[in-house]
């Protein structure tokens, strides 16, 4: 059913080469944010998010700075006061996959209800008010933190773990011949699709039912989520209400309205107004129009305010509980004492700066080439959900990396160079002298001390005349720290041999954070 | 039970067609040297010359490596470090040896080894794995070792463990030759020869270390390398087993070889002025019968 608008190429496939190749181009950086073999990652990964004006907004009200790393994002801006949302329509990840989704399983009749359309401003403004007065929210709402954390903690992992227990098993089961066709296939598989290791996070089943709900809210309205609660797509809504270019329905138009009824944004009132703050710029009634009756130029906005639409009383109610969730926090007991087990990664700033910076991305967990850095619960409080941790029996800090600072996109871990991450100090070990072996049971063991990496090992040990399990008074080594020299990395704990919990502790050390100024740049 | 029957064994056991796991023993005339233990040693900072040259009194790379053998050269690649920290064999030595046997004939050889720090970072840190690929041969491979390919083992002679999992393409190699790094060791005292078997066992390593030194020599009874090649290029003195301060290393380009891993074990002890018998685990293999470790026994040849 190709019909031909014109005898050019439809400037509608123009529009889904675009969506495709950015897709391609986001899930290809997604898998390129791993360990590569370098120490460095040449590629700038974190790319999306430093395009993201919303981030950018929330992330430098929040730290009321300049974040360099997000200026990107004003190209957007610009491109959005010129073109409209069109970064809805023909770049967001997630945009495209709702299409693809819809394209898979279309939706019949749309329960559409024009009182959402307003949802996204109030949360856009709850998300800004509140980052300035430091109630950071905004990586709950952002799409490419909502979409890169649902890949990284869950999608990805499980991927992974599907893809390699079926290889697995026509390993071990399969005939020969068999097996050899499909390790070539699974190691083809391991240098291109899938991450190196299977990785292990916590929430992640929270994540991917976050995710479920955004698609699952697909089955009410087409692109639910960007028409009523993208906080992101809001704030494109309010600049394209001044963007030049502008869909227009000219009077060969015969009224039948079957733009009104395609348009995935419902943008096309009844009356053949085209609203440029909910046009995405599909331009599927361009396409599809029967007398060609639609067109898109540039014109200077004729400068018509149109209301918003939102009750003074709405306003209100957002407006004070953007003011007074913040206070709330003040008064909370994690503020007074925070939790010893929350450790966050190396070059993360002071843990006030850096919840108000961290978007929850998840890039950093993606990228930690020990799956070390996990999402927190409630660890940091409320607001600090989906922040990164260390948590050591998991993974541990690898002393030469420093991939995580590289990746974070707003530098709420700061990108340290080597020698400095090496220094830095992000948490210290304990023995828990009712665990660890020498001095609980006066079973020799060294494990730890060989595997701290500091130069100068951290652990040291003394003798001491102890009674072993048989009952012999033995001359045992007995490990201890030296405080001064432990940088908190978590191997020690990683590689305690007993089971459970380990047998040496770390807790974490907020004077050893990084201030906040080596971030800013 | 030779080695041919216990893989067939392996293979059953894996594949899960019987339940016994395989039990691996040597016939004592395998491990009986007819002769003296020679232990070859030389210096020279030509490493790759150093290498032929310290097989020399062996008889060269051909007592070993036969035609159409598959080779496994096991280094030490266990940290996330250079080769001038001293913590992993040095790469032009694990490369030399690779080179050697792909002239003999070799119709693979393999190189890998179980890091404690992430592998992929020791691989590239250590410089083996370019070092190997520099090679330009298929028939040479440096790989990441596969979990699936550990089976268990049941170790009949082990006087502190008794079963374990071991790396399959180690066990099934027609040679394998081990390559260690001599270097302090917090644990063991030093990493030697005998110790460098860590890196092809599975499971949870750190429950080795209860005894330690016994249980390196139960595991050795497991796997015998036909050649043990010692790096003494360089050894880490303090902080082992992996450093990380150059002050800590000290050059001594030397390499030692022996087909016997104790002899070689109680050589490289020297190095550190310490005795044999001072290293748990040399005492340990010794008594277990796996080599000699009396120096005034081992005939030391300067090639
Ligand atoms: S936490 Fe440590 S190991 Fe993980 S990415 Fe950051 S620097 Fe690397
Ligand atoms: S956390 Fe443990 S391993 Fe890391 S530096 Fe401190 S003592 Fe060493």
């Amino acid at each position: 059913m190709k019909k031909r608008s014109n005898k050019t190429f439809p400037l509608l496939y123009w529009r889904r080469i675009a969506q495709t190749l950015f897709l391609l181009l986001f899930l290809v950086l997604f898998r390129l944010t791993d360990y590569k073999g370098e120490d460095q990652i040449p590629y700038a990964v974190n790319i999306f998010f430093r395009l993201d004006p919303l981030v950018a907004a929330a992330a430098m009200l929040a730290a009321r700075a300049l974040i360099s790393l997000l200026l990107l994002s004003l190209i957007v801006i610009g491109l959005t006061l010129i073109l409209g949302r069109f970064f809805c329509g023909w770049f967001c990840p997630l945009g495209t996959l709702l299409d693809l989704f819809q394209t898979v399983s279309p939706l019949k009749k749309e329960k559409s209800n024009v009182r959402r359309r307003n949802w996204k401003y109030l949360l856009l403004g709850f998300i800004l008010l509140s980052a300035f007065l430091g109630f950071p929210v905004v990586g709950y709402f952002d799409p490419f933190s909502l979409l890169v954390r649902g890949m990284t903690l869950s999608v990805d992992p499980f991927f992974n773990y599907t893809v390699g227990s079926f290889f697995d098993f026509l390993y071990r089961h399969g005939p020969s011949f068999l097996s050899q066709i499909s390790e070539s296939i699974y190691s083809f598989f391991k240098d291109t699709l899938l991450a190196y290791n299977q990785k292990f996070f916590y929430l992640s089943l929270l994540s991917l039912l976050i995710l479920i709900a955004i698609f699952a809210l697909e089955r009410i309205e087409r692109r639910f989520w960007c028409k009523n609660l993208c906080p992101l797509g809001g704030l494109l809504a309010l600049l394209s209400r001044f963007s030049w270019l502008r869909g227009h329905i000219q009077t060969s138009c015969r009224g039948c309205r079957v733009c009104t009824q395609i348009c995935r944004m419902e943008a096309i009132d009844q009356t053949g107004g085209i609203a440029s703050a909910d046009c995405n710029l599909c331009l599927d009634c361009l396409h599809l129009c029967p007398d060609k009756a639609i067109s898109f130029a540039f014109k200077k906005p004729e400068q018509r305010p149109v209301p918003l639409g939102i009750s003074r009383r709405v306003f209100i109610g957002t407006l004070s509980s953007a003011l007074i969730l913040p206070t709330f926090l003040k008064v909370r007991a994690e503020t007074k004492n925070p939790d010893p087990t929350l450790i966050r990664p190396p070059g993360a700033i002071k843990e006030n700066f850096f919840l108000d910076r961290c978007v929850r991305c998840g890039e950093c967990m993606k990228v930690c080439i020990n799956n070390a850095l996990q999402p927190c619960w409630l660890e940091a409080g409320m607001e600090g959900l989906f922040s990164p941790r260390l948590v050591p029996r998991i993974g541990y800090c690898e002393f030469n990396c420093t991939l995580c600072g590289q990746v974070c996109p707003t530098g709420a871990i700061a990108k340290l160079p080597l020698k400095e991450k090496q220094k830095t100090v992000i948490g210290r070990a304990y023995f828990d002298r009712n665990r660890c072996l020498p001095y609980a049971q006066g079973t020799p063991c060294i494990v730890c001390e060989e595997h701290c990496p500091t130069p100068e090992k951290a652990i040291k040990f003394r003798e001491a005349l102890v009674m072993n399990p048989e009952g012999k008074m033995v001359t045992i080594k007995q490990p201890y720290i030296l405080e001064s020299l432990c940088i908190g990395c978590g191997i020690c704990e990683n590689k305690c041999p007993l089971e459970g919990k380990a047998g040496v502790l770390v807790i974490n050390n907020p004077e050893g954070m990084v201030l906040s100024k080596i971030a800013m740049f | 039970m030779n080695r041919r029957v216990f893989l067939k064994q392996c293979a059953l056991w894996t594949a899960g067609l019987t339940l016994s796991p395989p039990v691996f023993r040597l016939i004592p005339e395998l491990w009986a040297e007819p002769r003296a233990s020679i232990v070859s040693i030389t210096e020279g900072t030509d490493y790759p010359a150093l290498v032929s040259k310290v097989l020399g009194p062996l008889g060269g790379i051909q007592p070993f490596v036969k035609k159409g053998q598959r080779v496994v050269v096991k280094p030490n690649i266990g940290w996330d470090r250079s080769p001038e920290q001293g913590a992993n064999t040095h790469p032009e030595v694990v490369k030399t040896l690779v080179r050697l046997a792909l002239d003999a004939g070799a119709a693979q050889v393999l190189v890998f080894d179980r890091p404690c720090n992430e592998e992929r970072r020791c691989y590239a840190n250590s410089g083996i794995k370019k070092a190997v690929e520099s090679l330009g041969d298929r028939r040479a491979i440096c790989t990441y070792m596969d979990n699936r390919k550990f089976i268990p083992v049941r170790i009949a002679k082990g006087k502190s463990i008794n079963d374990w999992e071991f790396y399959k393409e180690a066990l099934e190699a027609d040679c394998y030759i081990n390559v260690p790094v001599a270097k302090h060791h917090g644990g063991a005292g030093l990493s030697l020869g005998l110790k460098n078997i860590m890196g092809v066992i599975g499971g949870f390593r750190g429950k080795i270390h209860f005894s330690l030194g016994q249980r390196i020599a139960d595991l050795n009874t497991v796997l015998k390398p036909h050649l043990t090649v010692i790096d003494a290029t360089r050894i880490l003195l303090r902080n082992g087993p992996q450093g990380g301060d150059l002050k800590d290393v000290k050059i001594l380009n030397s390499l030692i070889a022996s087909t016997d891993i104790v002899a070689a074990d109680a050589y490289a002890t020297t190095l550190f002025h310490l005795k044999p018998e001072e290293i748990e685990s040399t005492q340990a293999a010794y008594q277990l019968g796996l080599g000699e470790m009396d120096l005034k026994k081992i005939k030391v040849v300067k090639a």
